[in-house]
């Protein structure tokens, strides 16, 4: 049923769900895990006592297994083609199903059940980021080329709402043909897989699915790498494509729709978001568009594409703090672009923007550098520019 | 007969405020009654703690006894059992506490008594008693009315009715002990007592939250001393955990802890989406950051665009001025 994804029967055990016996504890998953130079998770480790059903509870009873953040490292790195993360995840589900979550999860279920989002928001306002733009709201029976997803963190956090306030202007600029689904969209469900909860995550596949369906679009362009993740890689039943915005955006490059007139002159250092780099392999488009500015030298991290260092945005993080007072991997990160001399560093995904601008300012680098969405560079250049208050950067 | 049987409330000798706190509504209580009200008071070498209660111009029944040295639900139910058959109050009082939720419940069914928890109100209209509490996260105030009976239960919201101060001396009695021998099936243990410190702050009325524009933590006693002047808790942003100034319990957000005070300051946090999150049950939001563009100021209600290092030592000390 699931594309991507095992699905558990009744008669499914726990180690056949997720193909524990596939695993021969080479243990470049934990080799490799980010997360492990600050806290104790050791994933290997939870593959091979999970084998024992008589352990699950105690081993759901662990905290390390909340300090994953799903970026799938282990994944890319399993010689057998398992997906160590999910194990962590199928534990979770195991605390979740029991009722026994942290409030700050609890809270997040609650409002995605709710509302939609995992945010605590109305879904009413979510379409309050369109404010003073003319957004063209899609409509099931009208024919549309790309069929927009803004992503619940976009709708609602102020500082990413500037990634979809600056796609309507371009799209506008490059005649598009776009409409966005207004507050009929609702929470893909990338953070409720991660955070255990299984049943609220079909249910959004099955409702999304159903809504998604219903419109007469070509295809659907994912906002956020973590949607555009999700969709592809656990809604089986979905009848249209699904891009990242990056990829249109080189697509438009490429047909010549799509010309930055202004350059800028700065040194941007690109961080492959986890979601759509190394889950998605989407790694070219978004440093084409970022070299289509002209002025722009383009840098790399030592560790870019599929090895990025993981931001510990995802993995539902946005809900769980880790005990570690060890630096987060976003600071690591932040010193690694303040080595390069970068000015900007540049991401497609709004949990990397978050974490990695928390980061600067812990790391007080506000005034020499610069966390930005793609969007918002793109939004520096020609009269794109929005002056908004969701423009602002957010100090904490 | 229309008497009122208030339970005192005490933990490791020391009375606990909601014991006083009840003589705030009894004593009407007991007259539109025709009745008297009586304390109960459960304890070892309670003496001194029975006086300070007569002190309030009530009597006390006192059941002095080594086997009541600390609370246990399974004795102080017998002996409330058996003095509801002596005594036949129309009312008995406790605290909703720890030890009113644990036996006013097993009470109420065993006696079949009709009972209220968590009342914030309570009076008397034509002989009946009626009782004030809160519905819908305290959206709706009901009164219900308690069933006629012989004796009725309610359990007292603590800190919602001022403690009267002391008037006339009462009197203090002792009394038998009901109960005879220990009950052996629940076993008092220990205390475990909270960390020193242990602040929780969802339950916090007045929170002091301080952020990155705090700039480093040897600024600490500038909030600190704000705490102290509005009696306040401390709080932060994620930022201002990772840095250490804080402990974690204390990180207001989606990944910390959501708050509802009457009052919330913050000062040097711009506002981040998920902090803002975690506040959104706070009352009345000041903010104080010298950036007008600041998120957070869409938040408050009242915004201070202005240095925190300038402008909270200000405000400590008006607030000193005015409290005299």
């Amino acid at each position: 049923m699931m594309r991507g994804m095992k699905m558990t029967t009744e008669n499914q055990t726990f180690a056949e769900k997720f193909d524990l016996l596939g695993c021969i504890q080479c243990g470049r998953c934990t080799g490799g895990c980010p997360v492990t130079v600050r806290t104790n998770l050791n994933v290997r480790r939870f593959v091979y006592d999970a084998y024992d059903e008589g352990l699950l509870e105690e081993l759901a009873r662990v905290t390390d297994i909340w300090d994953c953040t799903a970026c799938h490292t282990c994944a890319v790195r399993c010689p057998k083609g398992l997906k160590p993360l999910e194990v962590l995840i199928g534990l979770r589900s195991l605390v979740v199903e029991s009722g026994k979550t942290q409030p700050t999860v609890r809270d997040a279920l609650e409002s995605t059940f709710m509302e939609g989002n995992p945010w605590d928001k109305p879904r009413a306002t979510r379409n309050d980021w369109m404010e003073g733009l003319d957004v063209r709201i899609a409509e099931p029976d009208q024919k549309v080329e790309n069929l927009f997803f803004v992503c619940c963190t976009i709708a609602y956090d102020p500082r990413v709402q500037v990634t979809a306030r600056n796609m309507v202007r371009l799209l506008k600029k490059a005649g598009v043909d776009y409409a966005f689904l207004g507050t009929d969209e609702t929470c893909c469900g990338s953070e409720i897989f991660t955070l255990g909860e299984d049943g609220l995550f079909e249910m959004l596949i099955e409702d999304n699915t159903e809504l998604l369906n219903e419109y007469r679009a070509d295809r659907i362009v994912a906002l956020s790498p973590h949607c555009f993740t999700t969709f592809n890689t656990h809604y089986p039943d979905l009848n249209k494509p699904v891009i990242h915005y990056t990829q249109l955006l080189a697509e438009l490059l490429e047909q010549g729709k799509l010309v930055f007139e202004k350059g800028l002159h700065k040194k941007i250092v690109y961080h492959d978001p986890c979601y759509l780099g190394k889950q998605s392999g989407v790694f070219e488009e978004p440093r084409r568009v970022l070299q289509a500015i002209e002025g722009v030298e383009l840098v790399e991290f030592n560790r870019n594409r599929e090895r990025s260092l993981c931001c510990e945005g995802g993995g539902g993080k946005m809900w769980v703090e880790s005990e570690s007072k060890i630096e987060r991997l976003a600071e690591t990160r932040i010193k690694d672009a303040h080595a390069l001399g970068a000015d900007i560093v540049a991401a497609a995904c709004p949990f990397c923007v978050l974490t990695l601008d928390d980061a600067l300012k812990a790391e007080g680098f506000e005034e020499e550098m610069q966390v930005a969405e793609i969007m918002e560079i793109l939004g520096e250049l020609e009269e794109m520019q929005d002056n908004s208050s969701s423009a602002q950067e957010v100090e904490d | 007969m229309g008497n009122v049987l208030v339970l005192a409330e005490h933990r490791q000798g020391e009375l606990r405020d909601i014991s006083i706190e009840m003589l705030a509504l009894a004593p009407s209580v007991a007259e539109a009654l025709g009745g008297e009200v009586m304390v109960l008071l459960l304890g070892s070498e309670v003496g001194p703690m029975a006086e300070k209660i007569a002190g309030h111009g009530v009597k006390v029944l006192v059941v002095d006894d080594p086997l009541f040295a600390d609370y246990n639900s399974d004795k102080y139910q017998k002996v409330l059992s058996a003095l509801i058959d002596d005594y036949k109050p129309k009312l008995v009082m406790m605290g909703q506490t720890a030890q009113g939720v644990d036996l006013a419940p097993a009470l109420a069914v065993e006696k079949g008594l009709p009972f209220v928890p968590d009342i914030i109100g309570l009076e008397v209209e034509g002989g009946v008693i009626k009782a004030t509490r809160q519905l819908y996260s305290g959206k709706v105030n009901a009164q219900v009315a308690l069933k006629e009976a012989d004796t009725g239960l309610v359990t007292v919201r603590e800190a919602a009715f001022e403690a009267p101060d002391p008037s006339t001396a009462g009197a203090v009695e002792k009394i038998d002990s009901p109960l005879k021998e220990d009950l052996d099936y629940r076993k008092f243990v220990e205390y475990i007592e909270a960390e020193i410190g242990d602040v929780d702050i969802t339950q916090s009325e007045i929170l002091v939250g301080i952020g990155r524009g705090l700039k480093e933590d040897k600024n600490l006693p500038v909030a600190e001393a704000l705490a102290e002047v509005i009696k306040a808790d401390l709080c932060g942003s994620r930022a201002a955990c990772d840095a250490g100034w804080l402990p974690d319990d204390r990180q207001v957000g989606t990944s910390g802890k959501t708050v509802q005070p009457k009052l919330y300051i913050c000062m040097g946090i711009s506002g981040a989406f998920q902090h803002i999150a975690g506040i959104k049950g706070a009352k009345t939001i000041v903010a104080i950051n010298k950036d007008p563009n600041a998120p957070i100021f869409a938040e408050a209600d009242y915004a201070i665009i202005d240095d925190l290092h300038k402008i909270v030592p200000q405000l400590t000390e008006k607030l000193k001025e005015l409290k005299g």
